[in-house]
């Protein structure tokens, strides 16, 4: 497990100051979508081995949602990114 | 006689009667703090700027638009009302539930080192820079307000735990510890 992690508002934290909050990568289905679509965005969730995306949540620090990017199997970090500004970031282009 | 637990402070069976002339690293409780909690809406930078032009008081940086809010010389209702006239700010009033503990000395970073898991070092963490953190286990605030002078803010229900704790570490450093004489 990643043991060290460079909030971008805290600067570098150990893992313990984090929750785990899940897979960022699933997006959000429309409401009208079917319930198959609904149910893999649930529910069905790969278990990747290498790289992977996060939601870590900073509940010790500045208690803001982190999308972190890493590595399962060599535990490397790759990049840490505030989740709203990385939907805003989304959201414009 | 009638307790006035109002004005009995959470460490108070911790420290009085303990007393003794402090040593070079100190821990000096404030007995009766200024603490609001900040949050703020908008333009983040300029009300950090904001902020920091207040000079009765120190901003101490929780996490993007929120702020801890520490003050001496002013009250707490009277901070409260100057900086709720800044439009685009929401105050609360953290006075009660928060125990601000400085501590100081030569040894001081040695002492924390063993509290926290974060970099103190002053290329890293500058005088006047403060962030949450985990302390002891307990998340809290931790500012720095001298080259080796911090000042830490926990949750009123664990200071007890926090202030043994770190009393405990500090024992081969010789820490003692009091309420400020203010």
């Amino acid at each position: 497990m990643a043991s060290l992690i460079t909030c971008p508002h805290c600067g570098t934290r150990p893992k313990e100051e984090f929750s785990i909050r899940g897979a960022a990568a699933p997006r959000r289905p429309s409401a009208g979508d079917r319930d198959e679509v609904w149910y893999a965005y649930v529910y069905v969730r790969d278990n990747p081995k290498g790289l992977t995306q996060e939601y870590w949540h900073h509940a010790a620090g500045c208690r803001r949602f982190l999308v972190v990017e890493r590595d399962t199997l060599t535990h490397e970090v790759f990049g840490v990114t505030d989740a709203a500004a990385l939907t805003r970031k989304e959201a414009a282009e | 006689m009638t307790l006035h637990l109002l004005h009995r402070h959470v460490l108070e069976d911790h420290l009085a009667g303990f007393e003794t002339s402090p040593n070079p690293n100190h821990v000096s409780v404030v007995r009766r703090p200024v603490i609001l909690s900040v949050l703020a809406h908008g333009d983040l930078e300029a009300f950090a700027g904001r902020l920091a032009a207040f000079s009765t008081m120190s901003a101490r940086f929780c996490g993007p638009g929120e702020w801890l809010v520490v003050g001496s010389a002013a009250g707490a209702d009277e901070l409260t009302d100057r900086l709720g006239e800044v439009a685009g700010l929401s105050v609360c009033d953290q006075s009660d539930g928060k125990v601000v503990m400085a501590i100081s000395g030569p040894s001081v970073r040695k002492i924390l080192a063993k509290c926290v898991a974060v970099d103190l070092h002053q290329d890293v963490f500058a005088e006047g820079e403060g962030a949450n953190m985990l302390c002891c286990h307990v998340a809290c605030h931790l500012a720095r307000t001298g080259a080796d002078a911090f000042e830490i803010i926990v949750p009123r229900s664990f200071a007890g735990s926090v202030f043994e704790e770190l009393m405990e570490m500090g024992r081969e450093y010789a820490l003692t510890a009091s309420f400020a004489q203010s």
